[in-house]
């Protein structure tokens, strides 16, 4: 009657099986670049440094870097969080009506629509040389795929469903939270994982916009720098940790949404 | 709980299209439930007896005619998918209309309970819809049901999705919950058999704009034994509604 997983009866076993085609993949793809690097980069390591010389990058500046990575995670995480409480709101208010919808739904559209590499100077005009436009920067860049999931998703509710909330006389809230919110989680999560990579290129977008001044900034600082004094080494183990950063943020959203979808989502079953 | 007697007067349900005047989905309903008595209706696809159960559920008004039911009653209504929720497990399911109508939550667990052993679902509280087979989840629409104790119950095909075999069973036990629950049930179905099995009583609807053509009345006793479909008399009754389905039929096939 349970779906029971028999083969993935070890934790240790199920992490073995979903890891080991990823890290094969991942040696193949540093032995290529070391070979690219012996060769036809041989000696032009401004241009692609080896394996190793980023690897003693990333150690030389360690200290740097964690700080580097630490600053960008906190921004990206705050306009992530923003984008998450603005996005679901948003959307369950413009799922109200289709009036509320026709009017303001285009202007999240535009919002998704204008470049942000474009307007984050403007930002950065109005709010300042500092974090808070980083972190507005990230917000605009996580937000729309958030909105837009979930104004699917609340618009999916099952037919016969909202005829029997109906019958039984519940008002918008109780529909609201006994049957389209957890309806529209699937939904919602689809979003969110999308936003997780791009609230981090957001935060990078913004700090290269506030620029080098700041030797304390975060990643998108850090690489501006590496570039500026020809430092490919050190560029590249940062450009890695923001991809590395932006890969954490989508596992921890996919982790909650499979928790949270476990007992009845086709997605999430037998995980 | 006794059940409720509910009242058709001139019903007709006529619904806004392109076309001018609309299309006319009923005409004219005049029926009257009798407390506590099952009925069922049936007709060809299209004829309004889907609509006719959503105004005696309150959730379509009628164009003209009215529908009266006595105040204070529970009604539920049962469709024909069992329209549960996904994400919650079998006993949270079984409570969601308490909870709707206001219940006071200590009622919430007993009730539930209650209704679930009823339908043959105790000890599957905790596994989730996705866990259950077609006719375990239609058991858990009608626990979800019974639990409100309603006074009117109305069913919308709840068992032309689940498999024949399955389908006879439910139905037994449909018709046993009903003697015991003591609510006015009624149900909607184009399974001639199922109607006479169940009923005291059998509206035939004609097709589009329904109209009743015949009210059959079904007179075998209560329990009514599964060997009761092979009889003779079960088959001239069912020879008898279909006929007059049948009739209606050619008629229009002629016209």
């Amino acid at each position: 009657m349970t779906r029971s997983s028999s083969s993935s009866s070890s934790p240790a076993l199920a992490f073995a099986r979903n890891a080991a085609p990823v890290l094969v993949v991942a040696l193949l793809a540093i032995g290529f670049w070391w070979l690219l690097s012996a060769t036809v980069y041989q000696g032009k390591g401004y241009l692609l440094p080896s394996p190793q010389e980023v690897a003693a990058a990333t150690v030389e500046n360690a200290a740097t870097l964690a700080g580097a990575t630490l600053s960008t995670l906190k921004e990206a995480l705050l306009g992530y969080a923003l984008a998450i409480v603005v996005g679901i709101a948003g959307a369950a208010v413009l799922a109200q009506s289709r009036l509320l919808e026709r009017s303001l739904y285009p202007y999240a559209v535009l919002l998704q629509t204008v470049p942000v590499v474009a307007i984050a100077p403007l930002i950065v005009l109005w709010f300042g040389y500092n974090e808070l436009s980083v972190v507005i920067v990230s917000f605009i860049m996580s937000l729309f795929p958030i909105i837009n999931n979930t104004m699917l998703g609340l618009r999916s509710t099952s037919r016969n469903l909202a005829e029997l909330f109906a019958l039984h006389r519940a008002g918008g809230l109780v529909s609201f939270w006994k049957l389209r919110l957890p309806g529209a989680l699937p939904h919602i999560f689809a979003g969110l994982r999308i936003s997780a990579g791009l609230s981090v290129i957001g935060a990078i977008v913004g700090e290269f916009i506030i620029g080098s001044g700041n030797a304390e900034g975060g990643l998108g600082v850090q690489i501006v720098f590496a570039q500026g004094r020809m430092y490919t080494a050190l560029l590249f183990a940062e450009v890695i940790a923001a991809t590395l950063l932006g890969f954490l943020f989508f596992l921890v959203v996919s982790a909650i949404g499979r928790l949270l979808l476990r007992h009845w989502h086709e997605s999430a079953l037998g995980s | 709980m006794s059940g409720a007697a509910v009242g058709l007067e001139g019903v007709s349900k006529r619904f806004d299209t392109r076309k001018d005047g609309g299309l006319l989905a009923l005409d004219t309903v005049d029926f009257a439930l009798r407390p506590g008595e099952f009925v069922s209706i049936v007709g060809p696809s299209g004829c309004g007896k889907s609509t006719l159960l959503r105004i005696m559920a309150g959730l379509v008004a009628p164009s003209t005619g009215r529908c009266t039911r006595p105040d204070g009653i529970e009604t539920a209504f049962v469709f024909q998918e069992a329209a549960l929720l996904p994400w919650r497990n079998v006993e949270r399911n079984a409570q969601l209309l308490m909870e709707l109508e206001g219940h006071p939550p200590q009622s919430y667990r007993p009730r539930a309970a209650e209704a679930l052993k009823l339908v043959g679902l105790a000890g599957f509280e905790k596994s989730y819809p996705h866990q259950l087979s077609g006719g375990m989840r239609m058991r858990l629409s009608l626990a979800r049901a019974l639990a409100l104790r309603p006074g009117l119950l109305l069913l919308d095909e709840p068992l032309a999705a689940v498999d024949e075999l399955t389908r006879d069973v439910l139905q037994e036990e449909l018709s046993s919950l009903w003697r015991q629950a003591g609510f006015t049930g009624v149900l909607v179905t184009h399974n001639v058999h199922e109607a006479v099995y169940l009923s005291n009583r059998v509206v035939v609807m004609s097709p589009r704009p329904g109209r009743i053509l015949d009210v059959i009345d079904v007179p075998f006793a209560y329990p009514r034994a599964p060997e009761l479909r092979a009889s003779a008399d079960f088959a001239a009754l069912t020879g008898q509604v279909t006929a007059v389905l049948r009739a209606q039929h050619h008629a229009q096939a002629v016209a």
